[in-house]
């Protein structure tokens, strides 16, 4: 364990929308190739903590490396670092005007990492990976929401990221489209992909997840691995929420 | 009233091609100055977000006779007071910048309106695969916002189409100018001024009805 490079580290995180204190304390390290998976209520900060990540939140306080990068200091270029982190959102977000393999090559281009060529390429091996590459024409308008989000994913991993980060990828599936989109992710952790995930997802977590954070009231609970955490949980708030949960 | 017409079509049509030209000068430089302050006023900088709204405010909260006036006579004799000889507008000049001056603050309503119609997501998932604000701003959230503008925008150009008529206050030989002198050399209000306003109509109307296709084909592939 201590001899993997640590890709996350996040000391004294604090993130206040306004004078409502979202994250109050918050410290962890991810190793890379590690698979988190954020557990807890919903207010109590996960989302809010991986969205500081990335800076689309940006920390009132404390101190986020990424990769060796500080992502809180002001001077640090915010954009480049984000090339590394994909991310992946509950409402897809895919672009409705651009057709799914323009959606995966547009980023690649636009900051010169690849030609349109190399991007289309590399765009349609995604696609094929996530099993979308039959719909590589069309729009976003046309896909259900499985599919979207198994774009929404390749089009974040044609950055060849570090990290992915996942906001409740499922939460605004159909019941039947959930396993989908799972079933990409789980591949994806298998590869050895840095992951942090927020979702509700119990059996994804119990079955993928190398740690699981339990948060509530923007403090982390407690952690551990899988079965630690939801078969034998300590404290009595994770109790509480995995009884209503499960 | 034919005979009104066989007098001075050429005229008239001349002072038609004369309003046209006015409004399409004053809408190509209102849509520079709308998509400016529409974009300081959608940003973070507050600084910016002050100087956007208090231009909206300030030419919206002034009626267009009184900003081409100020910019008509107002500006030359300012600028004279400040020592500059000679320093002229013509009519066009000056009708132009009032003009786009008012059609560029609504303009600004209507495209800030439009961005911030865009969801946030949209904005979020560009940056978050590294691409600058300004790049967001113009591959992403703009082609999207510049389809639900495009009816406003057009309703916009027709509202500054019959604006221009005001202008004939300061002189403009535009088509309401054309339709005083041609009263008053013929006597006959009644007929001029229902041609000037059929003429005015034609236009409008027409441009109303390719706004129409317009939206109805926006609608349609969405």
């Amino acid at each position: 364990m201590t001899d993997k490079k640590i890709m996350v580290h996040v000391q004294n995180l604090k993130k206040n929308f306004g004078k409502l204190e979202v994250l109050k304390d918050f410290s962890i390290d991810i190793e890379e190739g590690e698979v988190v998976v954020l557990l807890g209520p919903s207010g109590s900060g996960k989302s809010t903590f991986l969205r500081c990540l990335n800076q689309l939140e940006v920390a009132t306080a404390g101190t986020i490396i990424i990769d060796g990068k500080d992502v809180t200091n002001k001077h640090t270029d915010i954009n480049k670092i984000r090339e590394n982190i994909g991310m992946v959102f509950q409402h897809f977000n895919l672009f409705p005007h651009k057709t799914v393999i323009e959606n995966i090559m547009l980023a690649p281009v636009e900051l010169k990492l690849m030609t349109k060529e190399e991007a289309r390429k590399k765009g349609m091996e995604l696609l094929k990976r996530v099993g979308m590459d039959t719909k590589a024409d069309a729009y976003p308008s046309q896909l259900s929401g499985g599919q979207k989000q198994r774009v929404a994913i390749a089009r974040a991993l044609a950055m060849n990221p570090d990290i992915m980060l996942f906001d409740e990828p499922t939460s605004a599936l159909d019941p039947e489209m959930v396993g989908e989109v799972l079933t990409v992710m789980k591949e994806l952790a298998r590869d050895g992909m840095t992951m942090v995930v927020v979702t509700h997802e119990i059996g994804f977590a119990r079955e993928v997840a190398d740690r699981i954070v339990f948060m509530d009231g923007g403090y982390i609970v407690e952690q551990g691995s899988p079965e630690e955490i939801i078969n034998h949980p300590k404290e009595p708030r994770t109790i509480d929420f995995l009884n209503k949960v499960l | 009233m034919i005979q009104i017409i066989e007098t001075y079509h050429s005229m008239l049509i001349g002072a038609l091609g004369k309003t046209l030209l006015l409004t399409l000068t004053s809408l190509f430089f209102a849509m520079i100055i709308g998509m400016i302050f529409a974009l300081m006023n959608v940003g973070r900088s507050r600084v910016f977000n002050c100087i956007g709204t208090v231009y909206v405010d300030a030419v919206r909260g002034v009626p267009l006779i009184v900003l081409a006036y100020f910019i008509y006579f107002g500006m030359p004799a300012g600028i004279k007071a400040m020592g500059v000889q000679d320093f002229r507008l013509s009519a066009l000049q000056a009708g132009t910048i009032a003009l786009a001056m008012n059609c560029g603050a609504y303009m600004a309503e209507i495209i800030r309106a439009g961005i911030q119609s865009v969801d946030k997501g949209q904005m979020e998932a560009s940056r978050s695969l590294g691409l600058s604000y300004a790049k967001s701003m113009r591959l992403v959230v703009l082609p999207q916002a510049i389809r639900t503008m495009i009816p406003s925008i057009i309703n916009q150009f027709i509202i500054t189409l019959k604006d221009t008529s005001i202008l004939s206050v300061i002189g403009f030989p535009e088509l309401t100018n054309m339709g005083k002198n041609i009263s008053g050399n013929t006597f006959k209000s009644l007929e001029t001024w229902a041609i000037v306003g059929i003429m005015y109509m034609i236009v409008i109307v027409t441009l109303s009805k390719v706004a129409k296709r317009i939206e109805r084909s926006l609608s349609r592939d969405r």
